[in-house]
């Protein structure tokens, strides 16, 4: 009895580094190898002056592209937030349509979504002529190419980003906690406050990453709508990378772009405090 | 289509999508000029052929080794009728008239993408898959240099000697032993000119304050430095680096103070298409497609100059069917069928001959048969260093 017992555990020492193998090969193949290349080619040439030089070069590209990413989030969670709130909270029987809507725009591929928005923005376009007939926007102003146009499609692109994580931590939170919350006077913002926004902290922090690191590293958007006044680091990339010459200095800014990103990620996490939580 | 920086592949297959549907109007009417144009190609094209046979008789490119033999080519979108080999009448008539089955693909979508895409292969000495492969001068240039491209067999293309003259003797390739050109498109300017107030045939107003913010111009630097520097009264084809460094200068300096909308490869045909822009530097081959449906669009090369780009034919080593290759450059260069090809696709034909052999229409038209002046130049054949110095600078005043 005791033996076999025994047997089956021994036997099956190697499970959990079975499970593992799929995912840790393919990482591994494709992630880690293409790293170490990159990283030796970001060495070649003049070693590390590499990186230093593309921070002086590309320093007001590296500002912009934080900052949309970051305007991108930001408007991603105030947008997102009260949408997955009131879908968890309110949603009552349309709750699967509601998510539905959300995921609809992501049926249509990503450059089609973008285009259209193209469609949209140009300066004979329907929006331009709402705004500057309203005054918004003086005569012979646009959108396009400006960084409005290029942090309101990176918003809208990640924004389903933002809304699911939200969604799936206000839904399994417990209604009965609130309830003893208001049991105990505690008015509904201070519920909200207190109970609510803690215990869907992990949903916002998984959706802030969702839609920061993608929005960081993308380049279609400002391609599509924006202008050279709007160039981020994904299109220097982008632009440069069929030149042999440039390639060091080119995998030095995406190690830079990775590193800046892991940064962000971790003080983030330890100003949220969510390393507990997820 | 014209070199551009590399892109995202999705992208690009959307534009092309796209500008496929735009064209395919252009493309019924050119199918049937083709058609008519094809007729006496095909009766040319046979007699040619037996000449070809006894001219060839070192033994690359006679018919009878070749039958069934299948020949890949890979070029660039929009470069024959219809991107697509099996309703290509030129591709076609070769295909009856050789034996040889050709696999068109229409995927170069940038010379440094292609480049950054095969350079691996080519280094190591393996074939790239491809039999012939169409890239502009200066890639060329850099693939002859690298030892990538194969030599053409003495007395394999006879038709050769259709080649225009000004095209026979290249800097980066003299006497033409490894390349011969595909095409010739132009980089010019493209206008609406009730916006602008009337014609224009200067092509320093893209850097008039009074258009500011309606302007576009190339991410091509070959193309815009050259255009500016014929604008400030220097010739690209001759002048120093210094030259190219002062317009790029000039660039910056319009570019800062915010007189261009953007600064782009192929998607300024989309601005330029919704009249968002006003002006814009452009590549002739957009334009033709652009005007088939926008009437309101003109088309000028400035009278300081355009500038000209040659799309050139190669052999890339490891090629299976190299023999085929050649087979096909010479049986493009054979006057009619070059003008049934460049009719329908809006290039300027580097055939001599070919012209007289179009419809009125297409003799009449600025994209396949500009006139004589203004004249239009090739950007100077720079060395990888002066390359590498131009590109860095370019890339510092249009892109942070």
């Amino acid at each position: 009895m005791t033996t076999e017992a025994s047997g089956v555990r021994a036997s099956r020492w190697y499970l959990p580094y079975l499970l593992l193998a799929p995912g840790a090969l393919w990482l591994v193949l494709f992630f880690i190898v293409p790293m170490f290349s990159m990283l030796q080619l970001s060495l070649e040439d003049r070693g590390f002056a590499n990186y230093t030089d593309v921070i002086t070069d590309n320093g007001t590209v590296i500002v912009r592209t934080f900052s949309y990413a970051g305007a991108a989030t930001v408007a991603a969670i105030v947008i997102g937030y009260p949408l997955a709130y009131f879908i968890a909270v309110r949603g009552g029987r349309w709750k699967n349509l509601l998510l539905a809507l959300v995921v609809l725009p992501f049926f249509v591929t990503y450059l089609v979504r973008t285009l259209a928005w193209k469609i949209l923005l140009f300066d004979g376009g329907p929006v331009v002529a709402i705004l500057q007939g309203a005054g918004v926007l003086g005569d012979g102003e646009g959108l396009l190419g400006r960084d409005i146009a290029v942090v309101g499609a990176l918003t809208y692109n990640f924004l389903p980003f933002m809304v699911l994580p939200i969604y799936v931590s206000l839904e399994k939170l417990d209604r009965r906690l609130l309830e003893a919350g208001a049991d105990l006077y505690s008015s509904p913002a201070r519920a909200f406050r207190t109970i609510t926004l803690p215990l869907s902290l992990p949903g916002l922090f998984a959706g802030t990453l969702l839609t920061f690191i993608p929005a960081a590293g993308d380049f279609v958007n400002s391609e599509l709508l924006g202008s050279e006044r709007t160039t981020m680091i994904g299109n220097i990339i982008e632009k440069n990378f069929g030149k042999e010459f440039f390639r060091p200095e080119l995998s030095a800014l995406s190690f830079m772009l990775m590193a800046l990103i892991l940064v962000g990620v971790i003080l983030y996490a330890r100003a949220l405090g969510t390393e507990d939580l997820v | 289509m014209r070199p551009n920086p590399p892109i995202d592949t999705r992208l690009l297959s959307l534009r092309a999508a796209q500008r496929t549907t735009r064209r395919q109007f252009l493309g019924r009417g050119a199918a049937v000029i083709g058609g008519l144009a094809l007729g006496p190609t095909l009766l040319a094209a046979c007699g040619g052929d037996d000449d070809g046979g006894t001219s060839t008789a070192g033994g690359t490119a006679t018919e009878g080794g070749l039958e069934g033999t299948s020949l890949v080519i890979l070029n660039w979108p929009l470069y024959i009728e219809n991107d697509d080999a099996e309703t290509s009448a030129t591709l076609e008539a070769f295909t009856e008239q050789t034996g040889i089955k050709v696999d068109y693909r229409p995927e170069i979508d940038g010379n440094d993408s292609f480049y950054t895409k095969y350079e691996p292969e080519l280094s190591a000495g393996r074939g790239i898959g491809a039999d012939l492969v169409v890239l502009t001068s200066w890639m060329a240039a850099q693939m002859i240099e690298q030892g990538f491209v194969q030599e053409l067999a003495p007395g394999s293309v006879p038709n050769r000697s259709n080649i225009l003259p000004d095209l026979a003797d290249p800097d980066f390739d003299p006497g033409r032993r490894y390349s011969l050109p595909y095409a010739i498109g132009q980089a010019g300017l493209a206008y609406y000119p009730d916006k602008v107030g009337g014609e224009i045939d200067d092509v320093n107003v893209i850097f008039d304050p009074q258009f500011a913010g309606k302007v576009t111009i190339l991410d091509e630097m070959r193309d815009s430095v050259g255009l500016t520097m014929l604008g400030m009264g220097l010739d690209p084809s001759t002048g120093s680096v210094a030259d190219a460094e002062a317009a790029i200068a000039k660039i910056g300096k319009a570019r800062e103070a915010g007189q261009f909308k953007r600064i782009t490869g192929n998607s300024y045909t989309e601005d330029l298409d919704l009249g968002d822009t006003w002006i814009a530097m452009a590549w002739s081959g957009d334009i033709a497609s652009l005007r088939a449906e926008n009437e309101d669009l003109a088309w000028v090369i400035p009278k300081q100059g355009g500038m000209r780009f040659v799309d050139n034919m190669l052999i890339p080593i490891g090629a299976r069917n190299k023999a085929g290759a050649e087979a096909f450059m010479n049986f493009l260069y054979q006057p009619t069928v070059a003008a049934g090809l460049y009719e329908a696709i809006n290039y300027v034909p580097p055939v001599a001959g070919a012209k007289d052999a179009m419809t009125p229409e297409a003799q009449d038209s600025p994209f396949i048969n500009p006139p004589p002046t203004p004249r239009l130049y090739d950007f100077r054949t720079l060395t990888p260093e002066e390359d590498e110095r131009l590109s860095r600078a370019f890339a510092q005043a249009t892109q942070q």
